[in-house]
């Protein structure tokens, strides 16, 4: 078990000494039981960190913020940052170093292990609950939450209301840290991509597969929050948003008069599917299945799904994992001689 | 400034027109927005269909033209000249291949028509975004590599070292001279075969301009035309060739015997031996493969015989990096395995030889000094059986293809034969005579009529030991009859294949093979000696089975294509080359990590940077960036964009 | 599946050939007469590696019926690597759009070497033929 206090006075002092100029860690919620990002600059501020089974932020995206080039001189100019990372946000956080996003010098990784637990899933505690309104969720012993509502405090266990992620993760412990709080542990509720493996059997017996995708896709409104919640998708121009463009002084009109609209922004079922097919592809070997995707996403849509679904092909047919080698090249510029070949003429 | 696309039709004589309405193309590309001048014409690529599109450019002020015809490969060139002289870019001219992706597969002439528009359209929106490149100017490296040392190698490292040129040539065996050197005498002339190719060897040996690296292995190539780096490995002689006195003191105490591979397996040799007495480099080389140890506990008996001193245990394998700016690929041919002949006893039986293995038997310097003997008990063999096509023109069993030279040297055994053993009769089973070349046809018949040469048109069935005798069971078709020949000895003319390592040096060169194993040329009309790979070039029997004479020409055609490439001061490199797009780049690493050309790097700014020299424009970088922030000239995704458009009828 | 007519419906297939080998091969189909289907478009880029996922998923939004990328056969690429490559990332295409519901058949890859005039004819034979069978592609096709 991870004590806050710890946490807090690691935090404090790495402030105090100018170790680091920041800290990016998670903090009491304003509204309700969960808890949000925090960003604090002096020690004293370090007393608002917390640590609990709400933290289900990956804080890596907040090294992303503006846009890579302004992000990394930031950094450089204003790091070293102290980021608490989850094991798959560390992993989240290999992938940046991979891509020479960031330079390992200017973040202090404060890795925050899962141990035998997890992170909730807002709707599973809803569930678990059944009507009673959540103040505060901690972690209890003998894999238990404890949750404090307006009529008392319940245990709830927590492997009903973990989020699905969790269930299947077989790295909760940080691959990277400069510091790092918890110790590993043997855990294993559900095989690895048991989400996905469960989906697709089904549907491949029953030969829903489109089915499920046009009606799913049908509530899709663009709104681009899983876009905008992911770490990876740090892009200044996205491909498949056709009204996105990096301008900048030099950009002449016939530039972008030129400008590719692969993908409009209609919501038919040809252009939606066309920005999740792309983005699930240029997220083939970069995700970390962080799970916010699909936690931020307004109308429920599945996206682990189609996420996972490229995880898992990267990892049986190239054995490739993501996020343990920062100097690994990356899944789509590699190749192996074995790779699969039999579905070529 | 808006496009102004020019539009050429191409008939083609009827090739084109027959199944493609060349005008109603010509009308329907006319009506594109950047498409100034649209035509057609009967043969674009003769002197007034270029003038045609020369006075087009400059009366119609085209700044881009796109000629619907055959294929790139043969005219791309041809108009892009046409533009440059016409005072635009040459790579403002984009070919659409309306005749060989087209009108020639495509017998309704209302779907060829339609296609000819969709790909005439996708080239024209193509050329919209093109840019006006020039050819990046690129330093030429003066020297030349000649990889195989048979004829084909010598007559090309000879013809190069005459004009001046700096070569290097590599062989893997311990002499040069490849087969020709086993040969006793060639036909149609029955020269020696020795004396003839020994004078060139020496030459070759002689030639200051000549490095010769013999016992060596080109493993690994890198760069480009004009600009290649090759790896070459120096296996250890461990003996020194300027020391070398050749006298054969090492080999007479060398306590190892070894079937002697240039003997063809005819004779044994000690580790220690001279493949030939005219073996050039005139030296002996220790082959560490069947050597007891070079350790003096292990033997060390050819050291302590060597009066010269010559032998030197500590020599190590060696890799030179040599830099030439152009290589040609003369690695020969072997003949198919007799193991694979099921039909004439899997090369069990000792009386049963290949063409090469009867040569030596011929060669006054060969295992037996030249008497024709039976390998199995030395006797003089008075009827002996040649079988042509041995596992050729044979798709079923072996070889599908013909290998041209069996017909002239069965007919060349069957006279040597009869000259060596008066008393003999030779029989000849054949399907046909092939026998094109100058004298050919004259010497056949010699070989009938002079020297009793019995000619049996049909194949041999089965073949088996039996007291002593080859049993040959053949049949003559022109007669019809079966026929079962006792015989002493049977001479095989199995198949040419190509050398053992072709494909291989393939691999390392980049160069294709064609379908049975031979180097690929790069076009089977008109390019004979080119490989599909720019600065690489072909000679002698790696391409196709052919005899002295083709090999000789080919080989003084290589190094003629070699000296007119080299004779330049610059050359000039394709500038469609990689583009970065900096606002858009992350730096993230993955086109430096495609890049099968080391070709990207990033720079201090952390930003892609193209090295326009090494960059060939094979856009995996474009296709790997998640952000389009790397593309290649010419070939833009926004140019493909339009191009699929089109393609698929808008 | 989409009822078939297939005396009305015919196929919109675009065909992604590599200069060095596939669109050899396809010239070579050309200069001994071998005669297939006329639906596929050619698109000859420098190299199969040079296929970005980015214009297979482009050509099913515009329309096509099916999508053929072809290069050179592993060990062969003139440029060296790209056509693992691009085998790699077909592959995880294939899969996606295959697990999202799409025909798999309507995307196909293939190797054809400059010296396989008769194989680059029966592929587009071939390929015409299932994706007709398939009938017209709708799922992607965006309706503008």
């Amino acid at each position: 078990m991870i004590s806050i206090d710890d946490i807090r006075a690691k935090a404090k002092d790495l402030l105090d000494s100018g170790a680091v100029k920041a800290v990016i860690g998670y903090g009491r919620g304003t509204a309700g039981y969960m808890a949000r990002p925090v960003f604090l600059s002096r020690p004293e501020e370090a007393e608002e960190l917390t640590w609990d089974p709400s933290c289900v932020h990956n804080l890596a995206l907040y090294l992303t913020e503006g846009g890579k080039c302004q992000s990394s001189k930031n950094l450089a100019e204003n790091g070293p940052v102290a980021i608490f990372a989850k094991g798959c946000d560390s992993r989240g956080l290999v992938v940046l170093l991979q891509e020479n996003y960031l330079r390992r010098q200017d973040i202090h990784v404060i890795g925050l292990s899962c141990e035998d637990g997890g992170v909730l899933d807002e709707y599973k505690l809803a569930t678990a609950l059944d009507g009673r309104t959540a103040l505060h969720v901690t972690f209890a012993d003998h894999g238990d939450f404890r949750v404090t509502t307006r009529d008392g405090e319940v245990r709830v266990k927590a492997q009903e209301v973990l989020a699905d992620r969790c269930l299947e993760c077989r790295t909760a412990h940080p691959v990277i840290h400069d510091t790092l709080f918890g110790e590993a542990q043997p855990r294993a509720f559900k095989d690895p991509f048991h989400a996905l493996t469960a989906f697709e059997a089904e549907a491949k017996a029953n030969g829903t597969l489109w089915a499920f995708w046009e009606k799913t896709m049908e509530r899709c409104i663009r709104c681009y929050a899983c876009r905008s919640v992911c770490p990876m998708c740090y892009c200044d121009e996205c491909v498949v948003d056709s009204i996105q463009m990096a301008v900048a002084p030099d950009t002449t009109p016939e530039e972008k008069a030129n400008r590719i609209k692969w993908i409009e922004r209609s919501n038919t079922n040809a252009d939606t599917f066309g920005y999740h097919l792309v983005r699930a592809m240029h997220l083939a070997g970069r995700c970390v299945d962080c799970g916010e995707c699909e936690r931020v996403c307004p109308v429920n849509i599945p996206l682990r799904l189609l996420n996972t679904k490229l995880e898992k092909e990267a990892l049986d047919m190239f054995d490739y994992r993501v996020g343990f080698d920062a100097d690994k090249p990356s899944l789509v510029s590699s190749f192996n001689d074995r790779d699969p070949n039999d579905f070529i003429r | 400034m808006a496009k102004r696309t020019g539009v050429f039709v191409c008939h083609c004589g009827s090739n084109i027109a027959a199944t493609v309405d060349c005008a109603k193309v010509a009308a329907e590309l006319g009506k594109e927005e950047t498409v100034v001048f649209s035509d057609d014409h009967v043969y674009m690529c003769s002197e007034p269909g270029q003038s045609a599109v020369a006075n087009a450019i400059k009366d119609n002020k085209l700044d881009s033209v796109v000629i619907s015809c055959c294929t790139p490969n043969l005219h791309e060139k041809t108009f892009r000249d046409v533009a440059q002289a016409a005072g635009i870019s040459g790579f403002q001219c984009e070919i659409a291949n309306i005749r060989e992706q087209c009108a020639w597969v495509h017998k309704d002439k209302a779907e060829g028509t339609e296609k000819a528009i969709k790909i005439s359209r996708s080239a024209v929106r193509r050329v919209r975004h093109n840019e006006s490149l020039e050819p990046i100017k690129i330093p030429v490296t003066r020297r030349a590599m000649v990889v195989g040392g048979g004829i084909a190698g010598i007559q090309c490292a000879l013809d190069l070292a005459n004009a001046g040129l700096d070569v290097v040539l590599v062989e893997k065996q311990a002499t040069i001279g490849g087969h020709m050197l086993q040969l006793s005498e060639t036909f149609p002339t029955l020269d020696c075969s020795q004396c003839i190719i020994s004078p060139k060897m020496v030459e070759v040996s002689k030639n200051p301009k000549v490095e010769l690296m013999v016992y060596s292995e080109v493993q690994e190539v890198s760069g480009y035309v004009g600009n290649f780096k090759v790896k070459v490995l120096k296996k250890p002689t461990y003996v020194d060739p300027e020391s070398c006195k050749i006298c054969d003191d090492c080999a007479s105490v060398c306590p190892t015997v070894v079937t002697n591979e240039y003997e063809h397996g005819l004779s044994q040799r000690r580790s220690i031996f001279i493949p030939y007495a005219q073996a050039i480099p005139a030296t002996y080389t220790l082959d560490i493969e069947h050597c007891l140890g070079l350790n003096p506990i292990a033997c060390g008996k050819c050291a302590d015989a060597c009066e010269a001193g010559a032998i030197d245990y500590d020599m190590q394998p060696k890799v030179v990096e040599v830099e030439v700016g152009a290589i040609v690929v003369a690695t020969g041919f072997k003949l198919y395995g007799q193991d694979k002949m099921h039909e004439y006893g899997y090369g069990k039986f000792p009386d049963v030889l290949d063409g090469l293995q009867f040569e030596r038997l011929l060669s006054a310097s060969g295992p037996t000094g030249g008497q024709v003997l039976r390998p199995s008990d030395h006797k003089v063999p008075k009827s002996v059986v040649f079988i042509q096509c041995a596992g050729s023109r044979d798709p079923a069993e072996h070889c599908s293809w013909c290998s041209k030279i069996c017909c002239m040297y069965t007919a060349k055994h069957a006279m040597l034969y009869k000259h060596h053993v008066p008393d003999g009769q030779s029989f000849i089973f054949y399907i046909d005579i092939r026998s094109g070349g100058k004298g050919y046809e004259e010497f056949v018949h010699r070989a009938v009529e002079q020297d009793d040469v019995m000619y049996l048109r049909g194949k041999v069935s089965r073949l088996y030991e039996e007291a002593g005798k080859l049993k040959v069971q053949g049949v003559d078709t022109i007669s019809g009859q079966l026929v079962e020949i006792d015989a002493d000895m049977v001479v095989l003319a199995l198949a040419m294949e190509p050398s053992d390592g072709t494909a291989e040096i393939a691999k390392t060169l980049k160069i294709g093979l064609d379908k049975d194993g031979f180097l690929a040329e790069g076009h089977p009309k008109l390019k004979p000696v080119e490989s599909v790979t720019a600065g690489i070039y072909l000679a002698g029997a790696a391409q196709g089975p052919k005899d002295i004479p083709e090999t000789v020409s080919q080989a003084s055609a290589a190094a003629a294509k070699v000296i007119g490439l080299l004779s330049k001061e610059t050359l000039a490199h394709a500038p469609t080359v990689a583009r970065v797009i900096p606002n858009l780049c992350t730096g993230c690493d993955m086109c430096v990590q495609a890049c099968p050309y080391d070709a990207i790097k990033l720079s201090a700014a952390g930003k892609a940077q193209v090295n326009d020299v090494l960059c060939v424009g094979c856009g995996a970088c474009s296709a790997t960036c998640l952000r389009a922030a790397i593309e290649v000239r010419n070939t833009t995704p926004r140019q493909v964009y339009d191009m699929l458009t089109a393609a698929l009828g808008g | 599946m989409v009822p078939d007519n297939s005396e009305a419906f015919q196929p919109k297939i675009v065909a992604f050939l590599c200069k060095w080998c596939s669109s050899a091969g396809s010239d070579l189909a050309g200069v001994s007469r071998m005669q297939y289907a006329s639906n596929a478009v050619p698109i000859t880029v420098n190299c199969s590696g040079g296929v970005s996922p980015l214009y297979i998923i482009s050509a099913f939004s515009k329309g096509a019926d099916g999508v053929l990328v072809s290069g050179c056969h592993p060990g062969d690429c003139h440029y060296m690597e790209g056509n693992y490559q691009a085998r790699r990332k077909i592959y995880l295409l294939q899969k996606l759009v295959t697990f999202m519901g799409v025909e798999p058949e309507r995307f196909q890859m293939s190797w054809v070497s400059a010296a396989e005039g008769a194989k680059y004819a029966k592929v587009m034979d071939e390929f015409t033929e299932q994706i007709r069978r398939l009938g017209p592609q709708t799922k992607l096709k965006a309706r503008r």
